[in-house]
């Protein structure tokens, strides 16, 4: 007991220890053997999730929006094992904007009409009929449609060229079916355990939970920010140190998960998901030193000055730079006396 | 005032009441403001009902090392 009760010390954090620096030494040095490009491959769209170095400075910086947004959906009940009712919940999920099932359009301007041709192709690999299609349009822009076989009349209130145009470019915008911002859904098997989900190209979290066949504790996605907005700063951290693991893992690089953690606590201490550069931890320390050593030294000085700023000199850049012992270790110990006790020191 | 995860990825949260807030800051030589934040309108904060100056407690768990952390509400 003894023994495990020391061993356990020893690996305790001793007061005053580095540990943001070591922290930045234990990601940045392997960080140096990742790749530094990120692959792009002519065709596939977003197929394959952003990797390595690139997608650490996305989410070390806090990018709002991942370059390649990806949603990982269990599913409830029988639809976890049967992969039909599955293909149901993805059909729901999968994101089909017009567009993509437009052949060809006649414009009539002295109607005031827009005649559309369905491709028959794209309707039946999304399951819809032409009348579902219409119905949507017409609510969605609250505009008057008739069917006829695969072509969709949209009639219009008015003859003006330019209201019609943009009428079409609404069109091809306005989602038929599934959830905005969710992507192309697709169903896929965990071949371990045989678990049937739904892999998405999209991190629409709040509009994927309200799907029904869709496991609300499991839903998620690589958007960090997506889940701060949907479950907070503390399931935020915990998706960031996550991603984070993720991508070192991808490259088999392994780092402590201790140390992800703590730049995931540091970035989320806030209350919201701060980057670590110039527009964030850095740019936010107290002292204004370690700013004006960091980025922008000319505009750090010159705004202290005419402030007044003080500076109290409690960190380890600013003391590095004026060539002071740093607080770090044995150099965080000073020699203190108290008020009281001044008084009881005579001078000779 | 505990609510239950609703998410593999959500601790758990609790409001911390104004004795255990003093204890806390005591026995850790802190002051309110040196605690790492939550805003009120974080949607947990939200469930709770906590209001700006409420200490929420946090049960973490990072890989099965359990431990306590805890934010203070501020406005936002």
């Amino acid at each position: 007991m003894a023994k495990t009760q020391t061993k356990e010390n020893n690996y305790a954090v001793e007061y005053s220890e580095p540990v943001g620096i070591i922290a930045a030494q234990s990601v940045g040095e392997p960080g140096t053997q990742m790749i530094l490009r990120s692959f792009h491959f002519a065709g596939i769209e977003s197929a394959i999730a952003t990797s390595g170095l690139p997608r650490i400075v996305e989410l070390v910086d806090a990018k709002k929006k991942p370059t390649t947004p990806l949603s990982t959906i269990y599913l409830e009940g029988p639809a976890s094992k049967d992969i039909e009712l599955a293909e149901k919940v993805a059909k729901k999920i999968n994101e089909v904007r017009m567009g993509t099932l437009i052949r060809r359009v006649v414009e009539n301007f002295s109607k005031g009409t827009i005649r559309i041709l369905l491709s028959k192709q794209e309707l039946e690999s999304e399951g819809l009929t032409p009348g579902q299609v219409a119905d949507k349009l017409g609510k969605l822009l609250k505009v008057d449609t008739s069917v006829e076989k695969h072509a969709i009349t949209v009639k219009m209130h008015t003859k003006n060229l330019k209201e019609i145009r943009q009428t079409m470019v609404k069109i091809t915008k306005s989602v038929i079916n599934g959830i905005e911002g969710a992507g192309k859904a697709v169903v896929q098997t965990n071949p371990k355990t045989g678990e049937i989900y739904i892999v998405s190209a999209g991190s629409n979290i709040e509009g994927i939970i309200t799907v029904d066949g869709v496991d609300k504790s499991r839903v998620y996605t690589n958007d960090v920010f997506a889940v701060y907005r949907q479950f907070g700063v503390e399931a935020a951290r915990n998706a960031l140190a996550r991603e984070l693991k993720a991508t070192l893992d991808e490259q088999k690089i392994s780092v402590d998960i201790r140390h992800l953690l703590l730049i995931a606590d540091a970035m989320t201490s806030t209350g919201t998901i701060k980057g670590v550069g110039r527009h964030g931890l850095s740019g936010e320390k107290s002292s204004v030193f370690a700013r004006a050593a960091y980025e922008e030294t000319v505009k750090h000085l010159i705004n202290a000055a005419s402030f007044g700023e003080t500076d109290h000199m409690r960190g380890v850049t600013e003391n590095i730079l004026v060539g002071k012992q740093i607080p770090i270790g044995t150099g965080s110990v000073k020699l203190a006396i108290k008020k009281e006790d001044m008084s009881k020191i005579k001078p000779k | 005032m505990v609510n239950k995860s609703d998410h593999e990825i959500v601790p758990v949260h609790e409001i911390l009441k104004l004795k255990e807030v003093n204890e806390l800051l005591e026995s850790k030589n802190l002051r309110l403001e040196n605690l790492p934040k939550i805003f009120e309108s974080d949607p947990q904060c939200k469930k709770l009902g906590a209001k700006p100056g409420h200490v929420i407690k946090i049960h973490r768990n990072d890989n099965g090392n359990q431990y306590l952390y805890y934010r203070v509400v501020v406005e936002g």
